[in-house]
């Protein structure tokens, strides 16, 4: 008796002990960060001199009539839609296929992947090659087939948003692949062979079949996505920079990173972090809603 | 009449396969192609699909007039120091976590899954006073640290999957035999482990090795930058040489495609029981 109970202490002591490190960054590192923010978007606070003074929640007041915020809302909400939608349509498509019997499809399976492991900078440098006004194979396709007459300033105001939005669903339609393929592999093939026998084409096997059994990977898929497309600084910024189309492409990232980094306003920059931390939040508790349902139906 | 149905629907699956390739290897290539061209067939229109005078003139310039160099050796100390702190703590706490009984295990379980949503933007400014409060700006520490707290919920969920698997009889069936539990651990529990120790350790090297907002805001000295910041600043520094900057998207490129070609078959594996973010 007594010596279970000491080695259930035991026990505790070497679970706690091994996670010590990981707990002590993930506490120190992300976790007070977050809590130090709430507490920073309070002041009005220089980035890089140790003035600051108490404000309250004057900076979420000023968001209310601040112009630049509700653009940066704006802009956030068409990115990060078109880009959910699109790389859900294509990555969708894709798994689909890859989940198909071909010659070539382990290949294929692990070239699809390489837009998503290759560095934001290099994505980035490379569609701005390609989408080159004068020199860019896109423009020069295009005249090519006389789809145009007159090459088209895709990096400029007028089309920066469309550009970064394929930038993005390039970049990372591989994620939607990977993770709706992995679960369309474990739908057992008698659910298949059974709406094969009453006569069901393509279509609505998916209808009835594939779409029921993945509902969940979607739901996590669309959760995921879309809070690390509204979040999303790199691509953005480095599409556009602070340079004079940036304003075309504005998201609450880029705006938070502005505030703080160029207008030297951390406090405001801090407040903008909460806004996206409180969308994060929101977004979660509508999965775990919507999970719970399911499971309730399923029961 | 199957035969007809069983035709098309290879059609379907080969253009669709075309159409993928091309989607995901084409830009890559012309990346190669333009990096491989002489200074005016980079500009030729129509543009040659293949170089035609292939040279590695645009690679030589890379590495002699620039600080690419410098700005490689300083990704490559970041992300391999990166992948061994965490692969040591992650594989630390996931045994913790799988091997050992005690109150709020459980919880500390949720509470790794919910930082895995966190994006870099939303504590980076408290991060980098934090940091210039401790002295680390501007070291390659700062980089390590931040790198491997963001990779840490996701690699130890992905050790923990892969532990939970391995059936404690064989560990205990060592302690039997009068290994100590460290023995038994380094020879029994890792080995099997080792698909999910090699996915974890290579999407934290990705992470690590492709990282911009970090890498842009916690270092300022250019002798210290990494890749992705050192190649945005030779991007943005005067008129864009194309041919260069292609030459440094592939050599940026290499590492990642290959450490994933190598080992692509665990990536899957990982991918399926975790995940990478970004």
């Amino acid at each position: 008796m007594r010596s279970s109970a000491s080695s259930a202490g035991r026990d505790a002591l070497w679970g706690w002990l091994l996670l010590a490190p990981s707990l002590l960054l993930i506490g120190g590192l992300v976790l007070y960060p977050v809590a130090y923010n709430l507490w920073l978007s309070l002041f009005d606070k220089h980035a890089f001199l140790a003035t600051q003074r108490f404000v309250g929640l004057e900076h979420y007041r000023y968001f209310l009539t601040d112009a630049q915020f509700w653009s940066a809302v704006r802009y956030g909400l068409v990115y990060s839609g078109a880009t959910l939608v699109l790389q859900l349509a294509l990555g969708v498509l894709a798994a689909l296929l890859l989940n198909e019997t071909f010659r070539g499809r382990g290949l294929l399976r692990g070239v699809v992947l390489f837009p998503y492991l290759i560095p934001t900078i290099v994505a980035v440098i490379l569609w701005k090659w390609l989408l080159n006004d004068s020199y860019g194979l896109v423009n020069s396709l295009l005249l090519g087939v006389g789809a145009i007459r007159v090459p088209v300033g895709w990096l400029g105001p007028d089309h920066i948003m469309t550009s970064l939005i394929v930038t993005s669903v390039w970049q990372f339609f591989p994620f939607v692949v990977v993770t709706y393929l992995a679960r369309l592999q474990t739908i057992p093939p008698e659910l298949y062979e059974a709406s094969e026998v009453d006569g069901a084409g393509p279509w609505r096997r998916f209808v009835h079949v594939t779409l029921p059994q993945t509902r969940q990977v979607l739901v996590v898929i669309v959760l995921l996505r879309s809070i690390w497309m509204f979040t999303k600084f790199d691509t953005v910024w480095l599409m556009a920079g602070d340079g004079a189309v940036s304003r075309y492409v504005r998201t609450l990232p880029v705006y938070a990173y502005s505030r703080t980094f160029t207008y030297l306003q951390a406090g405001m920059g801090a407040a903008l972090a909460v806004v996206m931390f409180l969308t994060l939040v929101a977004a979660t508790v509508v999965y775990l809603r919507i999970l719970r349902a399911d499971e309730e139906a399923a029961a | 009449m199957r035969r007809g149905r069983g035709g098309r629907r290879a059609l379907v699956h080969y253009g669709g396969a075309v159409l993928l390739l091309l989607l995901g290897a084409f830009p890559l290539f012309w990346m190669l192609s333009t990096s491989l061209k002489p200074g005016d067939e980079i500009f030729a229109t129509p543009p040659t699909l293949a170089p035609r005078h292939p040279t590695i003139e645009n690679f030589r310039q890379l590495f002699r007039e620039t600080n690419f160099a410098i700005y490689f050796r300083n990704s490559v100390v970041v992300s391999f120091t990166t992948v061994v702190l965490t692969l040591v703590v992650s594989a630390a706490g996931a045994y913790g976590l799988t091997r050992f009984r005690f109150r709020g295990r459980e919880a500390v379980g949720r509470l790794i899954l919910l930082t895995y949503m966190f994006a870099p933007i939303m504590i980076i400014i408290p991060f980098y006073i934090l940091m210039k409060q401790v002295g680390l700006v501007n070291r390659h520490l700062a980089l390590v640290l931040s790198y491997t707290t963001f990779c840490l919920p996701f690699c130890l969920w992905l050790l923990r999957a892969f532990f939970r698997a391995i059936p404690l009889d064989l560990e205990e069936a060592a302690l039997v035999d009068g290994a100590g539990r460290p023995r038994a651990v380094w020879y029994v529990v890792l080995p099997l482990a080792l698909p999910g120790i090699i996915a974890a350790g290579i999407f934290t090297f990705i992470l690590a090795w492709n990282d911009f907002l970090f890498a842009l805001v916690l270092i300022t000295s250019d002798e210290l930058k990494t890749l992705p910041v050192g190649v945005n600043d030779l991007f943005n520094a005067t008129i864009v040489d194309w041919g260069m900057i292609m030459a440094a998207g592939v050599m940026i490129t290499i590492p990642t495609v290959g450490f994933f070609v190598a080992v692509q078959r665990y990536l899957i594996q990982g991918w399926g029981a975790g995940g990478i973010k970004g």
